[in-house]
C-alpha cells in the first residue's frame, strides 16, 4: 500500500529495553524478566504495521512502551520526531490524544458502571473538543461512524456482545481524533463472522481518518489480511521485520518458517505432516546464550549458542537476525502467493456478495439491522 | 472404513453394517427454560465412528459445547433439560441410563479434554496423582500400579522427562505440556470415544500444531472415535474426517470435510469462510456475516440464518428449511440447496 518514502517515521523506537522485577528484598529477590530487548522500529506514516509472536514474546509490552503507558527501562520513543519518553505528564497528556489503543478484552476495558455515552464522551471532555449538547452530538456521530445505533448512547457495556463492546473501544479510542491507533489482539477474542466486520470496520476508519495502525497480534492470516510491514518478535527480540508479502512467501529467520509452517493447511487437501519446532518457548526469566531462538532452531551451529545475530539488512526493506539466513532461507518455501484459484468457494463466495450488496441497496432491512445494525 | 451417508430424514447413518457408529445422535434436542418456545439446540443429528474424527464448528452461542456437555452427562438438570432425541452409545442410549452407570462410563469408556486445560486440572495435586486417581476408579489396580500406567501415559503423550512431571503440580507446567496432561488423563482408559472441545484454542500455534500431530498419531494408534469441537476451520481441515456446521443450535451443513471445503452449500458455510482471511496474497476486503446471533426469545421460527442470511425470503423466515441431500453424506438445511442451481434461478 504505502511505498517506503524518506518521510519522517510517525512514530520511532529506539533501543528500546524493558525488564520486570529484580528487585532484591530481605529473604528474596524476584528474578528478571526481560520483556523487550533492544527493539528499533520505525512506523511509516498511514501504513498499517504488524508485531507478531506467541504469547511471552513481548509484542504486548512492546505495544504499550510505543505509547508510553509503560515507562521503558532503556531506550526512547519518539513520535513526530520528538521524544515522549522524559515529557512532562501535562505534555503527555495533550499527546495521548494523537496516540489511541484498543484492547483484546472489550470488556476488561470498559468501565461497567458508566453509560456507553459517559465511556465515549470521557475524551471529548478531556481534550475539551467539546461542550454541553455537542458532546452528545459528537458521541451519536461516534456511535454513527462504528456502525452502532445512537440512542445505545444510554445503555451499559454488560447490555453489548463481544463484537458491539469492541466497536465501543473503538469508538472512544476514535473520540481523540487521534493519529495513530494501536491494536493490542484487537480481534482475538470475536467469533469469525464477527472478527471480519471488525476487520473491515478498522480498514475503512484506516481510509476515511487517515490513521497509521499498529497491530499486535498472534494470527498470522489476519496479519497478512490487514498489514503492510511484519516485525516478528521473539522472546523479547525482533528476528525479522519485512513487508508483509515477501515475508509470507521467503521466510528468512528459522522462527518465521517454524510460525509459517506451523498453521493449520487451509485445504484439507493439503494436509501434509509437517516438519515441527519443539519444544516449548524458553523462560524469559532465563533466557538462552547468544541467539535466543538457537534452543529450538532446526538449523542451529555452534556459533549460535554463543554469538547473538544482530539484525542485518536483507536487501527489499527487509531485516533478519540470524548468522545463517543466506544458506537457510534458499531451502525454505514460503506460502504462494496464488490463493485465487476458480473453485466452488470462490463461486459461491461470488454469489453471495452479489447477493448481500444487492441487499444493502434496497431501502428498508429491517430484518438485519435488528441486531444492532452491525454492518 | 465407511462413511456416514445422510438419509432422506437428514440422520448420518454409517452405512457399511461392518463399523457400527461408536456413537450415533438422533434428533437431540434440548432447552434451559422450561416452556420456552425455541430449543437451544434443535433436532440434531450425528455419528462418529471408530477411528474417525468429527468436527462440530460454529461460533459463541451455537450449541456446540451444550451438546457435548449433554453427551458425557456434565450438564445440570435443571435447568438443562433434554426435550427429545437419543445417543446411542455402543448400543445402549445415553440419555436413558441412569446416573451411576454413566458415571461408570465418564473418564472410561467416554473421555473429554477442555480448552484450558488449567481450569480442568485441580492445582492442589500433582499430575501423577491426578492421572492415577482416574485409572483407580474405573479398575481395579494398586496405587502403586496406577501410579506406573500414569508414567506410561505421560511418556504416550511424549512429555520430556516424564518421571519428574509425574509429581509436578499443573502451574509448574506450560499451557502446552497442560493440555498433554490432559490428553494422558483422558486417555488413560482407552476410551472408545474421545470428546474434545477447543483443545488448541488457548495456545500459540507452534504449540497447537505438536497437540493437533499427537491426537492425529494417537487416534491412529488406538482406533479412538473424536469429536473435535471448534470454531477453527483451519483445525478443521487439519483433522477432520466429516463436518457438521452448527448454527444457533442446528446443524446447517454436514458431510465428510472434502466436501465442505470443496462445495459448501448452506450460505452460512460461505459466509463462515468468507469471514476468515485468507493466508495467500490480499483478496481485498473480507466477506462478511452481517449482524449477530439472534438471541434465544428472539429465534425466527422458520430458518435461524434467515436475519443474517443475503438470500433468505419470507418463506425462510416462516418455515423451517428442509435437510437437503447431495449423496455421499453431505447434506445442507437450505431452501435454496442446491445453490447454484437456485441462484441462476434468481439472477
Amino acid at each position: 500500500m504505502s511505498a517506503a518514502t524518506a518521510e519522517a517515521p510517525i512514530l520511532e523506537a529506539r533501543g528500546l529495553v524493558k525488564r520486570f522485577g529484580g528487585r532484591r528484598g530481605l529473604f528474596e529477590s524476584s528474578p528478571t524478566v526481560h520483556a523487550v530487548n533492544d527493539v528499533s522500529l520505525q512506523i511509516r506514516r498511514g501504513e498499517t504495521f504488524a508485531i507478531v509472536g506467541e504469547s511471552g514474546c513481548g509484542k504486548s509490552t512492546l505495544g504499550r512502551l510505543l505509547l508510553r503507558l509503560i515507562e521503558p527501562s532503556e531506550g526512547d520513543v519518539l513520535y513526530e520526531g520528538q521524544s515522549i519518553t522524559s515529557l512532562p505528564s501535562r505534555d503527555m497528556r495533550r499527546l495521548r490524544r494523537d496516540l489511541q489503543i484498543i484492547f483484546q478484552d472489550p470488556f476488561a476495558s470498559l468501565n461497567p458502571r458508566m453509560t456507553v455515552g459517559d465511556i465515549i464522551a470521557e475524551p471529548i471532555r478531556l481534550h475539551g473538543l467539546a461542550r454541553g449538547a455537542a458532546v452528545r452530538a459528537r458521541v451519536s456521530e461516534l456511535l454513527g461512524i462504528v456502525g452502532l445505533r445512537p440512542e445505545y448512547a444510554d445503555r451499559y457495556p454488560h447490555e453489548f456482545s463481544g463484537g458491539q463492546r469492541q466497536r465501543i473501544g473503538i469508538a472512544r479510542a476514535l473520540a481523540g481524533e487521534p493519529k495513530l491507533i494501536i491494536g493490542d489482539e484487537p480481534v482475538s477474542a470475536l467469533d469469525v463472522s464477527i472478527q471480519a466486520q471488525v476487520i473491515n470496520l478498522l480498514e475503512d476508519l484506516k481510509e476515511r481518518f487517515g490513521l497509521t495502525l499498529v497491530i499486535v497480534a498472534h494470527d498470522l492470516a489476519v496479519i497478512r489480511h490487514m498489514s503492510d510491514r511484519v516485525a516478528v518478535m521473539y522472546l523479547g527480540e525482533i528476528v525479522e521485520m519485512s513487508p508483509v508479502d515477501p515475508l509470507y512467501e521467503k521466510p528468512l529467520h528459522p522462527y518465521t518458517q517454524a510460525l509459517l509452517r506451523a498453521i493449520p493447511a487451509p485445504d484439507p487437501k493439503d494436509r501434509v505432516a509437517p516438519q515441527l519446532l519443539q519444544g516449548d518457548v524458553p523462560n524469559p526469566t532465563d533466557l538462552p546464550t547468544g541467539c535466543r531462538f538457537h534452543t529450538r532452531c532446526p538449523h542451529v551451529q555452534p556459533r549460535c549458542a554463543q554469538e547473538h545475530p544482530a539484525l542485518e539488512d536483507a536487501g527489499g526493506g527487509r531485516l533478519v537476525a540470524c548468522h545463517f539466513w543466506r544458506e537457510i532461507g534458499e531451502a525454505e518455501p514460503g506460502i504462494g502467493a496464488d490463493d485465487s484459484a476458480d473453485t466452488a468457494l470462490s463461486r459461491r463466495l461470488e454469489v453471495y456478495r452479489t447477493f448481500q450488496a444487492r441487499r444493502e441497496a434496497e431501502p428498508s432491512t429491517p430484518d438485519i439491522n435488528q441486531q444492532g445494525g452491525q454492518t | 472404513m465407511s462413511r456416514p451417508q445422510a438419509l432422506d430424514d437428514g440422520t448420518m447413518q454409517s452405512v457399511s453394517p461392518v463399523t457400527a457408529p461408536v456413537l450415533a445422535v438422533k434428533d437431540f434436542s434440548l432447552t434451559f427454560k422450561a416452556g420456552a418456545e425455541t430449543n437451544l439446540v434443535e433436532s440434531v443429528s450425528f455419528s462418529v465412528s471408530p477411528g474417525k474424527t468429527l468436527c462440530i464448528v460454529g461460533e459463541s452461542g451455537c450449541g456446540k459445547s451444550v451438546t457435548s456437555l449433554a453427551l458425557m452427562g456434565l450438564l445440570p438438570s435443571p435447568p438443562a433439560r433434554i426435550v427429545s432425541g437419543t445417543a446411542e452409545f455402543n448400543g445402549r442410549n445415553l440419555f436413558a441410563m441412569p446416573e451411576r452407570a454413566r458415571a461408570d462410563l465418564r473418564g472410561n469408556e467416554m473421555a473429554m479434554i477442555f480448552q484450558e486445560p488449567m481450569t480442568s486440572l485441580n492445582p492442589a495435586f500433582t499430575v501423577g496423582q491426578q492421572i492415577a486417581e482416574g485409572i483407580m476408579r474405573h479398575r481395579d489396580v494398586s496405587k502403586g500400579e496406577a501410579r506406573a500406567e500414569a508414567l506410561k501415559m505421560l511418556e504416550w503423550v511424549r512429555i520430556p522427562a516424564p518421571e519428574k512431571r509425574l509429581d509436578a503440580y499443573p502451574h509448574q507446567l506450560s499451557g502446552g505440556m497442560r493440555q498433554r496432561v490432559m490428553i494422558a488423563m483422558a486417555l488413560a482408559n482407552r476410551p472408545k470415544l474421545l470428546i474434545a472441545d477447543e483443545p488448541t484454542t488457548a495456545l500459540d500455534v507452534t504449540i497447537q500444531a505438536q497437540i493437533l500431530a499427537l491426537v492425529r498419531q494417537i487416534q491412529a494408534e488406538t482406533g479412538t472415535a473424536m469429536i473435535l469441537i471448534t470454531h477453527d476451520l483451519g483445525v478443521v481441515a487439519e483433522v477432520a474426517d466429516d463436518v457438521a456446521v452448527m448454527y444457533a443450535g442446528r446443524i446447517v451443513e454436514s458431510g465428510p470435510v472434502e466436501a465442505i471445503f470443496g462445495d459448501p452449500q448452506h450460505p452460512y458455510t460461505i459466509g463462515l469462510f468468507g469471514s476468515v482471511p485468507s493466508l495467500g496474497r490480499r483478496q481485498g476486503r473480507l466477506a462478511t456475516i452481517k449482524g449477530a446471533v439472534p438471541p434465544l426469545d428472539l429465534m425466527p421460527k422458520g430458518c435461524r440464518f434467515a436475519p443474517r442470511c443475503p438470500l433468505a425470503d419470507s418463506r425462510c423466515h416462516d418455515e423451517v428449511p428442509p435437510t437437503v441431500p447431495f449423496g455421499d453424506g453431505h447434506s445442507a438445511a437450505c431452501w435454496y440447496a442446491p445453490i447454484e442451481q437456485t441462484m441462476e434461478a434468481r439472477q
